[in-house]
């Protein structure tokens, strides 16, 4: 590990190291002359190489968005930094450096070969970014835990492992270990690894083995679950609807009604609680039905809209194309005439043509665009008319839905109201057979506060509606214009970039013509 | 148990089937063809072919009963079964009570045709025409179902069917419901009174156009039309009929035997029906048939409509169309058997004739001689058999411009087994254009080649199987200044390449068009869309001017662009002012970009670019000089093949395929050998001296002992009559070299070197042979004890000389 590097002065990563690296290793001969006569940008650099330079710290890389392939090899880098920006890395050698733990790769995606040969590494981790990794090389580290492997079993394209010079590989286990664990990998320590050996490893630890894979099937299981629930949860989010198949509605309205929970102890209470609860959940199951086959509708709805526009651009755009192609057609002959003329008046006068064919050529595309944007416009503005009308009938079926929960919360809260008044009498006289809990009875003190509590349960349920119902409303109202802005914008920005488009095509053929002009005039 | 007999029912019913189908109903009938040519044709038959001509004439039973159908040279008589020559007293029977329904009929009817019930068979013997039919299974599974046995048997006369005239699939475009959100068409703007008025202008063109046409179509027709025919109606043939009900037949139709093509019982050729029969029964039409046969009803059970000859098959349908038919079943023949003497009815005899065999090389064959020459209206159509032409051919269909067939039009020839899998070769005089089409396979997996010649750098098309090439070609165009080639399924995307050349530069005429390749004036090379680039990186097109020195790139179009970027490189090099090279200037490349986009502008960028069309261009260049040594390849190619034009046999064609017969004929070989060597081991050492003995007699011991002894003491003879030859042999050897020596000691001195020479050649020689007579005394005189004991140890054995052993043991 004692370099002789080690005594020597370490250097910085300037932009002048850079470029000189650049240089050296950019196009050489006629194409290095015109490299350096415009100079080279780190940004279109591919790979670069920066060996045996001393460098301590790795810097200014910022600037080399597209680089794949670097090397930083036999340097005194203490600790991998400054990578964040390099996310098109394929390869990167960071062997022969003092590195100690693994880290900053998280943002490099890409990478497929990491080579960390000779550094002082004694745990694999942080690596959970590279998902395309295929070659790892960890040789003569201090890799002394067997378990670490255990961590690279996550990467599915690993083929090439080198672990050797590792406290590690010491082990007798090792090889066998490390064939097992890894089965798809195909080459340990530059040594391809033959079936014989992959079939004794498995045979060896197939107890841990099938151990280890049986827990990793059931997180993956768990995993799934996991996201189909959540996958579900937000196709219902997209139809307005989510918790409403459910009691999930009439739970939260008793979640923070302490008074009302007091009041269920009533006696009749509780089974007129299992009536109301039961009608509740119907309507909100219905709410959630409706809701859903609105969304479908609407998707539908949004399916064709979208299938028609397209296919009107994609027709429009057919048309501009064979208007070109036609023009090109002609425009070339014409041009291979003008050429071949010499008669100067002839000349302009053909050039005269041409620029006519040019701009015919640019009213006509300009045409069909203007067709298209107004075509498109009573398109959009149906499909606008059509969707406000489907959300507004969908909010006002919901609303008259809600209303008959709230129907049922006051005809549950008159009950309520009955039950406890009469409660409150048979109190008052004291000829209450049942025992009632401390703080139910506490609520019993005169008729305004028993009210007053029944009011209270009464109020936070018809709110609790009030908000599910509010947030229902809002939310597709807001995704409505949304919608509609979008539709908009995209069609606006569609025609600018289309305009934009034919007018510089014309102005390329028109400055060609130009061109053609003076060098004629020229000669 | 149970499948096999399911098996053998499956096979039963087949073979009704099949005479249900082949043969079911032969018919008199007014027709348009004379019965005169079906008799030429069977005279055309060979020996060979008599089992099928029997064939034949069960299905085509001759019109005229009074006349022979064959005549007596072309059958031997005296081969055929006694059933052909005499009639068993049941058909006997049968013939008179034909005779009596004819008597009836003929009063009753007597303004109508006599019937046709039992014409001569070969033999000169009147036969009732059901016994003429046989059912048979035969083993070829094309004969299985009607088409292609009609087809079969229409082979054997010489009417063949004209083939169904293609008609134009029309296909009708399904409309599709407008969308919802579908645009609304732009603004027609156009003069509605304009239009109108060029439809019109247009109209009356087109109706002009259709007069003349027509007038000249019916001009043509007048031409061509037939005279009208004298015996329409009167003309007699015969057909068979195919009632609807088994073998998922649906509904009952004809198949005139001379084309084996199907025609619905409503086709207005068939103009109507005398009689008709199978091989159980005899029906007599007594229906009008004014409306030809379309108001016929085949309810062959109604008595009114049908007038059947025997009663013992009345069922409300034809059997066939019952559940469980039993007419054939044997079982069932033998139960009916009392019922039917109750009925007073009759049962049809058995038929007469033998079972029809087919060898496979006459199934193969199919037309007499294996040829066959059909004459169409403007056409002509020639069938060979397979393998009967060296060159594959199988057919030509020619095709005349007019009537009299003197001007040829085009001519279509079909080929099979060819080792260059030409399939079709077709060749159109008017244009002199050949096209030879090829199966999958060719050596060059050609497809399709035409051509006017075969010299190269001509006009021609090939066409290939572009799967089985590496290269993904699929076709190849040329002209005598251009070659276009076509291309698929390339991991480059190049889908086209086209090359303009210039006439080749006079040089030498020692230079071959080899070494001298036309100079090439532009290629052109286009590419499909490849997904992984992004358009405006992806080449569309691009075109080398190698004579202006210019390369032009277009790229392809984005998903959402109408436009497309262009590229021009000019790749003249230049000298600056100071001598330097310029390596590369701006102006060198013009470009138009969709998107301009900055690291495009790069000189850099712009020089690798066109290093890289510089490789690319020579590489382009260097494929189409490939191509064109291909063509002449091919061409060559071609050529030998056609003058070899080798054909290719099966394996599983043991008569054809040479080889095997060598490989059989060599394993006959070894066993025969094998068989004489085992004959020859088993020679019989006792033989000449049992002859002596009376034959038959058990051997007595004296005679036994003495068999043995005159076997072995001749033996022993044997054996020193051989050791004397050699002796013998041996010393006249040795005698004869001690002479030579002996006459050259005394002529040493005189002898010239050639006499010398000669003389120790000979001596080599002699001693040569001594010594080898000598090794064999020597040998005998150490064998001869030892096969003496082994015979003595035979004899012992010897079951014949069994006394022997008797004194012995």
């Amino acid at each position: 590990m004692n370099r002789l590097c080690d005594s020597m002065e370490p250097k910085v990563m300037d932009d002048d190291m850079l470029k000189l690296a650049v240089g050296e290793q950019g196009p050489q001969e006629e194409a290095g002359q015109l490299a350096k006569q415009e100079g080279i940008l780190f940004k279109d650099v591919l790979s670069l190489q920066l060996d045996f330079r001393n460098i301590l710290r790795i810097d200014n890389l910022w600037q080399f968005e597209n680089l794949r392939k670097l090397q930083l090899d036999n340097n005194i880098i203490e600790k991998i930094e400054g990578l964040e920006n390099l996310t098109h890395l394929v390869w990167l050698d960071l062997s022969f450096n003092n590195i100690e733990t693994i880290e900053g790769l998280d943002t490099l995606v890409n990478l497929e070969d990491l080579s960390l040969f000779n550094n002082r590494i004694s745990k694999i981790d942080s690596l959970d970014a590279l998902v395309k990794l295929q070659v790892l090389s960890l040789g003569n580290n201090q890799i002394d835990n067997m378990m670490n492997i255990v961590y690279l079993r996550r990467f599915k394209c690993l083929r090439t492992l080198s672990l050797s010079g590792n406290p590690i590989s010491e082990a007798e286990d090792y090889k066998m270990f490390i064939c097992a664990y890894l089965p798809d990998l195909v080459y340990l320590d530059f040594r391809r690894i033959d079936d014989h050996t992959k079939e004794l490893a498995e045979a060896k630890h197939q107890y841990s083995i099938d151990e280890l894979k049986h827990r990793e099937n059931l997180m993956q299981v768990r995993l799934q679950d996991e996201r189909a629930r959540q996958e579900e949860l937000e196709k219902h989010k997209t139809a307005f609807v989510e918790h409403l198949n459910g009691s999930f509605l009439f739970d939260s309205m008793y979640a923070e009604d302490s008074e009302g929970n007091k009041l269920s102890y009533l006696p009749g209470v509780s089974e007129l609680l299992e009536a109301y609860k039961d009608k509740f959940v119907i309507i909100c199951v219905n709410i959630f039905e409706y809701g859903l086959k609105q969304q479908e509708k609407r998707k539908i709805e949004l399916d064709t809209f979208s299938e028609c526009v397209h296919e009107a651009i994609q027709e429009n755009q057919e048309q501009g194309k064979r208007k070109i192609a036609q023009f090109e057609e002609k425009h070339l002959s014409s041009l291979s005439a003008i050429r071949e003329e010499s008669e100067l008046p002839n000349i302009e006068k053909m050039i005269l043509e041409c620029s006519a064919d040019v701009s015919e050529l640019f009213n006509e595309l300009m045409m069909l665009e203007m067709q298209l944007v107004e075509q498109l416009e009573e398109t959009i503005n149906m499909f606008e008319r059509n969707i406000v009308d489907m959300v507004g009938l969908f909010i006002e079926n919901v609303q008259s839905l809600m209303a008959q929960c709230r129907d049922l919360e006051n005809h549950h809260h008159e009950k309520l109201l009955e039950i406890s008044i009469s409660t409150l009498e048979k109190i008052v006289k004291g000829d209450l057979d049942e025992d009632l809990p401390d703080d139910l009875r506490a609520l019993f003190v005169d008729k305004d506060t028993i009210v007053n509590a029944v009011g209270a349960s009464h109020d936070i349920h018809l709110l609790k509606i009030d908000n599910r119902e509010d947030e229902l409303v809002t939310r597709i109202n807001s995704w409505c214009t949304r919608l509609v802005d979008k539709i908009h914008k995209d069609e606006i920005m569609r025609n600018r970039k289309r305009v934009k488009e034919i007018n510089q095509y014309i102005d390329h053929m028109q400055s060609e013509l130009d061109n053609l002009e003076y060098s004629d005039i020229l000669d | 148990m149970e499948v096999l007999r399911e098996k053998v029912e499956e096979e039963e019913e087949a073979e009704r089937e099949e005479a249900a189908k082949r043969a079911e109903w032969a018919r008199t009938e007014k027709m348009m063809r004379p019965v005169e040519v079906r008799k030429e044709e069977t005279t055309l038959t060979q020996e060979m072919l008599r089992d099928l001509e029997k064939k034949l004439s069960e299905i085509q039973i001759p019109i005229s009963a009074e006349l022979p159908a064959f005549t007596k040279d072309t059958i031997d008589i005296s081969k055929l079964p006694v059933s052909y020559k005499t009639n068993t007293p049941k058909e006997e029977h049968l013939l008179q009570v034909a005779d009596n329904f004819s008597r009836q009929y003929s009063h009753l009817c007597p303004d109508r045709v006599p019937l046709f019930l039992h014409p001569l068979n070969e033999c000169e013997v009147p036969k009732f025409v059901s016994t003429t039919l046989r059912p048979t299974l035969m083993p070829y599974p094309e004969l299985y179902n009607w088409d292609s046995c009609a087809q079969f048997v229409s082979d054997f006369l010489t009417m063949v069917p004209l083939p169904d005239p293609l008609k134009p699939t029309v296909q009708k475009e399904e409309k599709v419901l407008p969308k919802k959100y579908t645009i609304r068409p732009p603004r027609d703007l156009c003069s509605r009174f304009e239009q109108e008025q060029e439809v019109k202008k247009q109209q009356e063109i087109r109706a002009q156009e259709k007069k003349q046409l027509r007038e000249e179509e019916e001009r043509l027709m007048e031409a061509e039309k037939a005279k009208p025919d004298a015996l329409h109606g009167l003309r007699v043939h015969s057909w068979v009929l195919v009632l609807s009900g088994k073998r998922e037949v649906p509904e009952n139709f004809f198949i005139d035997a001379f084309t084996g093509q199907s025609y619905s019982t409503q086709d207005e050729r068939f103009l109507g029906i005398e009689s008709l029969w199978n091989h159980k029964n005899y029906w007599i039409n007594m229906q009008d048939c004014w409306n030809c046969c379309k108001d016929l009803i085949f309810d062959l059970g109604d008595p009114v409509r049908w007038e059947y000859m025997l009663l013992g098959t009345d069922k409300s349908q034809l059997s066939l169309t019952e559940e469980d038919d039993s007419g054939i079943n044997d079982e069932d023949d033998v139960e009916n058997l009392g019922k039917e003497d109750e009925d007073k009815s009759f049962d049809m005899p058995h038929s007469w004739v033998e079972q029809i065999e087919i060898s496979p090389e006459a199934f193969e064959t199919r037309c007499p001689n294996g040829k066959k020459v059909i004459q169409y209206k403007r056409a002509k159509l020639e069938k060979w058999a397979p393998y009967l032409n060296s060159n594959g051919l199988v057919s030509r269909l020619t095709t005349y411009e007019d009537l009299e067939c003197t001007n040829i039009l085009e001519i279509k020839e079909w080929y099979q087994n060819r080792e260059d899998m030409l399939e079709l070769k077709h060749i159109n005089k008017t244009t002199d254009l050949k096209i030879d089409y090829f199966k999958p396979g060719h050596p060059q997996a050609l497809r399709v080649h035409s051509y006017k010649s075969m010299q190269p750098e001509m006009d021609r098309v090939i066409e290939f199987y572009e799967t089985a090439r590496v290269d993904g070609l699929i076709k190849r165009e040329e002209t005598a200044r251009t070659m276009t080639e076509y291309y698929q399924g390339r991991p480059d995307f190049l889908s086209y390449r086209h090359a303009n050349f210039r006439p080749r530069v006079k040089k030498l005429a020692l230079s071959s068009a080899e070494s001298n390749p036309r100079p090439i004036v532009k290629i052109t090379e286009q590419f499909f869309r490849n997904p992984a680039k992004p358009a405006e990186e992806d080449v569309a097109e691009r075109v080398f001017l190698l004579a202006e020195e210019r390369i032009q790139l277009r790229y392809h179009c984005r998903d959402d662009h109408i436009t497309a970027s262009k590229r021009e490189f000019l790749r003249r090099t230049e000298v600056d002012s100071k001598g330097n090279k310029i390596i590369m200037t701006p102006d060198m490349c013009i470009s138009f970009e969709v998107e301009p986009m900055e690291h495009t502008k790069k000189l850099l960028y712009q020089y690798e670019a066109m290093m890289h069309l510089k490789r690319e261009e020579k590489l382009s260049r260097h494929q189409v000089w490939e191509s064109e040594l291909e063509v002449l390849e091919i061409l060559k190619l071609r050529e030998e093949e056609e003058a070899a034009h080798t054909l290719t046999i099966s394996i599983y064609d043991t008569k054809r395929n040479e080889k095997s017969k060598e490989y059989r004929e060599a394993m006959e070989r070894v066993i025969h050998e094998e068989h004489l060597r085992q004959v020859e081991t088993q020679l019989d050492y006792l033989a000449p001296f049992l002859a002596q003995l009376p034959p038959g007699e058990k051997l007595t011991r004296w005679q036994a002992v003495r068999l043995k002894d005159e076997c072995l003491s001749d033996f022993k003879q044997r054996l020193i009559n051989k050791a004397n030859l050699i002796q013998a042999r041996f010393e006249k050897e040795t005698q004869e070299l001690q002479k030579k020596q002996q006459w050259y000691q005394e002529n040493q001195v005189t002898l010239t070197p050639e006499d010398e020479d000669l003389y120790l050649s000979y001596c080599s020689q002699a001693m040569f042979r001594i010594r080898i007579l000598e090794q064999r005394l020597n040998r005998h005189k150490e064998l001869a004890p030892l096969k003496y004991l082994a015979l003595e140890e035979k004899l012992y054995k010897d079951p014949r000389l069994g006394e022997l052993q008797k004194i012995f043991a």
